[in-house]
């Protein structure tokens, strides 16, 4: 496995749970909709 | 592996911070459009909508819309209520259980009843329970008008025997 690859697997892997970060902060409230 | 973190920390920072944002964006700034093109919510709706079907339902049906309409009764004078009440059982459509559920509700008289106004017809019609719209469609009041005045014929005939 070419180290460029895993390099980009990996920042894929860390783009993905910034993602999951955000999504469990605002993404998953139950306000979501209901408000406004 | 842990070599090719630590020499490229902050690409991992910056794809981070990459995937945060974009969930922010998704999740907050986007928020405002998703919400605005979501139905509203059916108790947002206010009493219009069941204020219209009401009409509808309360509407008079296809055969009485046709039938031709029997000149208006001159609305005569309420004789004074009898100390016991009259019979509302002979007023077309009020069987035993509705003439009990009105004496609970305080309405004894033909005259009462001739008297009612559309509020009153709406406040009365929404305790009837499953009987409800029978006021308008068996035209109560007008029956009442005519067992009041004591004017058996003109009763007969617009509403049949008695």
């Amino acid at each position: 496995m070419p180290i460029w690859l895993e390099l980009l697997v990996l920042l894929l892997l860390t783009f993905a749970g910034g993602l999951a970060l955000g999504w469990a902060l605002w993404g998953r409230s139950p306000a979501r909709g209901i408000e406004e | 592996m842990m070599e090719l973190v630590a020499a490229n920390w902050w690409l991992f920072v910056i794809a981070l911070i990459i995937g945060i944002a974009i969930a922010w964006w998704i999740f907050v700034a986007n928020r405002k459009t998703r919400v605005v093109s979501t139905r509203p919510d059916v108790l947002e709706e206010g009493s219009a909508p069941a204020q219209r079907n009401q009409a509808l339902i309360d509407a008079p049906t296809a055969s009485a819309a046709t039938a031709p309409t029997a000149p208006a009764p001159t609305p005569a004078p309420a004789p004074a209520p009898a100390a016991t009440g009259d019979d509302l059982k002979r007023i077309k459509g009020v069987g035993p259980k509705l003439e009990k559920l009105l004496q609970s509700l305080g309405v004894t008289t033909y005259a009462e009843i001739a008297g009612w106004s559309e509020a009153d017809i709406d406040r009365i019609d929404a305790q009837l329970g499953n009987f409800a719209g029978r006021i308008r469609r068996d035209n109560w009041p007008e029956q009442a008008r005519f067992l009041a005045a004591g004017d058996e014929a003109g009763f007969k005939a617009k509403f049949g025997a008695v």
